[in-house]
């Protein structure tokens, strides 16, 4: 038998007391790209009789957004922005605006994909992008640079922004039609109005205090928060008709479009960021002859579609989220998992013979939240502290030896990390970790339910502590225990809400932003946590509806 | 000593997939074509989570210039007398102060710009906090004095680099402002061949000079769309789009330049960046793209990462299938972790041996590009069980135009800042100081 000594000094000893283990604490807030402080720790509440919205700079599209406005735009589904540079990430997010500035890679890439859309647009598409019943004519050239434009802006074009585009139609039709739309099109999308989303010009007059944003501000906002995207043009239209102005109009308006097929995508987006899925490519699980690649993209399907469902299924909520016993299955997952063969190729729902209880047994989240050859009950019990519940964990000493012991044939292995809980130094934290971690036990490293390990019983009972939660806290039988109280946690809850927020707005949450965040989360709770209407919640808060102020130049 | 090229001895110097280099009279293209002088390259590499130091330093010590590589530098024999291992140097901006981050984290960003990190909201996967790296990384110094004319000013590489904060990124254009590497060789292809124009002696000319004027007038409406909308913006946005509209203008310069009488090499094929099967074949078109891209001089500055700090990555093709970090934290007393992580050290300097290999063969001047070339190889901490950041595991080779080569240094604890601004010196930029002052008292001693 191999059992590794888990070596604890006496300095690491000492460090344990500074750990402050169980302290819940928002994290101060990214630095400011310049170099600037940013944003202090969350203080005290604050007023917010008054509207007080969170900061509203230039975000650049992701990845995600680019390849959706140029499939709506013009057609194009093939992907052209997956070759960019990957975004920075903070808090998992791509969204965020602070840790992506341009660099030399993503500006060759916009203008490699500029080119390369454009020429598609017009080679295979002319007629549906730039249709002109005359085959092809001034006047038509400028009635597309002028509704093209549009629409990639978000807002109809000043004289400024209009004259130049106008310009190159006519001196790119010289080689023809075509040209000149292509060239119009290359110059569109390598434009600010398109590669960054303006939320904020400065009006003619003076601004103080909040700002009340304008109907095309308002469609903009709508189109990425729910579609990924740029608006559609009902959403134009609204906005040029002043109907969309007040936050009756913005909530009927995400209500039609929560209809939308596109609204899928982001919470799909929305999802495999939360729960950091791009790790399950590559990953490598000892216990099955499924070539890795297919299982991990099987798997990232699988949850996806699990998550696609309850959000979208008639009442969809947060309880059902931790709940639900459906695990979508393909053929290989199938007979991976237990599940009936499916009827059609492709993802099926199925209730599995072996007790599933939502998101948090999901066979791909607990494949990814495990080792190559066991499972993780360390990496489990600190995803469910810092993503599902928001609180923070701190950090083991330098000095231990974090290897997990080898798998042991006559150990379970709670036994085998029983050390961190008979040994004071580890104890104090890691009762905190592994009592939830130890929930999960009976999914083994593929999330497959096993009752027994080595030929000897599973015991998956635990502890949920100092969560600052006094519903949420205490011992639990089973898996089904822990995961019933998380999915009425109110702290749970809100977390997810606090993710969804990060996402959309595009930051760790600011000072400036304790108003919108407890609109959000206020508005989820008093809808019994019904996920469509967190979604649409997002667009009723203070940060969505207007912006700060600002100064003159 | 004059070297010729020749495809014999590339092939020879191959193992598994790689890249041909193209037969041409002159690999130089460019840098014959426009400097009488010989260029200089500079290479940063990473790889994390520390070493053994019981199979990282030489043995068999005499002095400082005979010794016997240790087992994790097997692969770089033929280069012993091109090496330069740095005992003793100690990474104070990563173990000093109060700075924010775990030790990787600070270890990571502090390595190559020799800065504290700032606040932020990314957790070291043991609860620590920080942000970015607050300055500009060496590479990237570099490359804003000697990559200005090059139609690539610098390449990032990235193997499994693919955690997308603090922890996997290595190159810093600026404060909070991290480079991402380039994941796959195709990707690696397309950036530096993607758009070029093509050899002045191709048919294709025409053709390249109606696209560049027709660029030309894409990217002037473009410049006028941001002056149209800077009007109505905060200031701070208004700096956003002016460092972005100064890269356009810089793209479209670089796009004129051409690669020279450089042929394009094979277009690599498509890999997956996550795969843990693809990853030494990515390791090796990486290094065998960018000899071709140092040969034809369409870059000077490349960064070479090696997964990410805090990675759970195994190398079963060295037989080493703990996941790195967990791995990392046995010590020496550990006989099989320790045999699993020195194997990765050693396949690490197969790939500097790799690259060197093929720089060897390119003749250039009086001798070859790899003359005219120095690595750096670094690690964000010491070692795994303690994550100090004391003699740290450091390793300069290339050419011998600056420093002694040949030796095994014993510093006493000097801070690596000063190596940074040494390494600065050596690539011709002339700065005495770098990163944070507080650890920087100017060029390290004892290198020339």
């Amino acid at each position: 038998m191999s059992f590794r000594f888990w070596g604890i000094s006496v300095a690491s000893l000492l460090a344990l007391s500074a750990l402050g283990c169980g302290q819940s604490k928002a994290p101060p807030a990214m630095q400011n790209p310049s170099g600037g402080s940013g944003g202090m720790p969350m203080t005290g509440p604050q007023s917010c009789d008054a509207p007080s919205p969170g900061p509203a700079p230039l975000h650049p599209l992701t990845r995600f957004q680019y390849d959706n406005i140029v499939r709506d735009l013009l057609g194009d589904t093939s992907h052209p922005a997956q070759a960019f540079p990957p975004e920075n990430e903070v808090d998992g997010y791509r969204t965020n605006y602070n840790a992506n500035q341009a660099n030399p890679s993503l500006v060759e890439s916009y203008l490699t994909a500029a080119e390369a859309v454009a020429a598609s647009a017009v080679t295979d598409r002319l007629n549906d992008v730039a249709p002109c019943a005359d085959g092809g004519t001034t006047e038509c050239g400028h009635a597309f640079v002028s509704s093209f434009a549009t629409r990639a802006f978000r807002r109809p074009l000043t004289d400024a922004e209009l004259t130049p585009l106008t310009a190159l139609f006519d001196a790119g039709s010289m080689q023809g039609y075509a040209k000149g739309i292509e060239l119009v099109i290359q110059a569109v999308l390598q434009s600010p109005q398109f590669l960054y989303r303006v939320d904020s010009l400065r009006s003619p007059t003076t601004e103080s205090g909040a700002m009340v944003l304008g109907g095309y501000e308002l469609a903009g906002r709508l189109a990425f928060s729910l579609w990924g995207s740029v608006p559609d043009q009902a959403l134009l239209d609204s906005a040029a008709q002043g109907t969309l102005a007040t936050p009756a109009d913005v909530e009927r308006e995400a209500r039609r479009m929560l209809e939308d097929p596109r609204a899928h995508d982001i919470v799909r987006d929305f999802g495999e960021q939360w729960l950091n899925l791009s790790r399950l490519d590559g990953a490598v699980r000892s216990g099955t002859d499924v070539d890795a690649a297919k299982l991990d993209s099987a798997l990232r399907a699988s949850l996806t579609s699990f998550l696609d469902a309850t959000y979208f299924s008639k009442k969809g909520t947060f309880e059902q989220l931790f709940s639900d016993d459906k695990v979508w299955v393909d053929g290989t997952l199938a007979g991976l998992y237990g599940g009936s063969e499916p009827a059609a190729s492709g993802l099926e729902a199925q209730t599995l013979p072996d007790p599933r209880y939502g998101l948090l047994t999901q066979p791909a989240l607990l494949t990814l939240l495990s080792h190559a050859d066991q499972t993780a009950p360390v990496i489990r019990g600190v995803f469910v502290r810092e993503r599902i519940l928001c609180l923070q964990v701190a950090p083991p000493p330098p000095t231990v030896n974090a290897v997990p012991p080898d798998p042991d044939p006559n150990a379970t292995t709670r036994e085998r990390f029983r050390q961190h809980t008979e040994q004071e130094a580890c104890a104090g934290c890691h009762k905190l970790i592994d009592g939830i971690g130890f929930g999960f036990e009976r999914y083994d490293q593929l999330g497959r339910y096993r009752a027994t390990e080595n030929g000897l019983d599973v015991d998956e009972s635990g502890q949920i502590l100092a969560t600052g939660d006094a519903d949420l806290d205490g011992d639990f039988a089973n898996a089904a225990e822990m995961l019933d109280r998380i999915a009425k946690s109110p702290m749970a809850r809100d977390c997810l809400a606090t993710n969804w927020y990060r996402y959309t707005f595009g930051r760790q949450e600011m000072p400036e932003d304790t108003c919108s965040l407890a609109q959000v989360k206020d508005r989820f709770a008093k809808s019994g946590g019904d996920l469509k209407e967190l979604i649409v919640g997002l667009t009723q808060t203070d940060s969505f509806l207007y912006r700060p102020a600002m100064e003159a130049p | 000593m004059s070297r010729t090229f020749s495809r014999r001895n590339l092939l020879r110097a191959a193992s598994g997939a790689a890249i041909a280099l193209p037969l041409l009279p002159s690999m130089r293209g460019r840098a014959s074509a426009q400097t009488a002088e010989t260029p200089k390259r500079f290479v940063t590499m990473y790889t994390p989570n520390g070493v053994i130091h019981e199979d990282w330093w030489p043995t068999n010590v005499k002095n400082e210039g005979e010794f016997d590589l240790s087992v994790s530098h097997a692969p770089l024999k033929a280069y012993q007398d091109r090496l330069l291992i740095l005992g003793g140097i100690e990474m104070k901006v990563a173990s000093t102060g109060t700075a924010p981050g775990g030790p990787h984290q600070r270890g990571i960003g502090g390595l190559f710009t020799n800065m504290t990190l700032g606040e932020g909201a990314f957790v070291d996967g043991c609860g620590r906090t920080a942000g970015w790296a607050t300055g500009i990384s060496v590479d990237q110094r570099i490359a804003n004095v000697i990559g200005a004319q090059s139609p690539v000013a610098s390449l990032q590489l990235g193997v499994r680099a693919t955690e997308n904060d603090v922890q996997g990124r290595i190159s810093y254009a600026g404060p909070g402002m991290p480079l991402p590497p380039l994941a796959t060789p195709l990707d690696v292809y397309t950036r530096v061949f993607g758009n070029f124009m093509p050899p002045s002696t191709t048919p294709d000319q025409d053709a390249a000079r109606a696209l560049l004027a027709q660029r030309k007038s894409v990217l002037d409406a473009v410049a006028s769309e941001f002056s149209a909308l800077e009007t109505r913006l905060s200031s701070q946005d208004k700096q956003t789009l002016d460092a972005h509209l100064t890269l356009v203008r810089d793209v479209e310069r670089r796009l004129s330049l051409g690669i020279g009488d450089c042929a394009k090499p094979d277009e690599p094929p498509t890999l997956d960046p996550v795969s843990e099967t693809d990853m030494p074949t990515i390791a090796n078109l990486h290094l065998d793209l960018l000899a071709i891209a140092f040969a034809c001089d369409l870059t000077r500055v490349a960064s070479f990462e090696i997964s990410t700090a805090l990675n759970r990555i195994r190398y079963p093709w060295v037989k080493s299938i703990g996941e790195g970090h967990a791995l990392s934290h046995a010590g020496v007393s550990d006989a099989d972790a320790r045999l699993q992580l020195t194997a990765r050290q050693t396949w690490h300097s197969s790939l500097i041996a790799r690259l060197f290999d093929r720089l060897a063969i390119i003749a250039e001047g009086d001798g070859s590009v790899l003359d005219s070339t120095l690595l750096f190889w670094g690690n964000e901490v010491s070692m795994g069980t303690t994550h100090s950041h004391d003699n740290m595991p450091f390793l300069l080779g290339g050419g011998t135009w600056a420093f002694k080569t040949g030796r095994y240094l014993q510093y006493k604890g000097d801070s690596h800042g000063n190596l940074l601004v040494s390494l600065l010196n050596a690539m011709g930029v002339p700065d005495t100081t770098f990163g944070n002052p507080e650890f920087c008292t100017g060029a390290l001693s004892g290198l020339a």
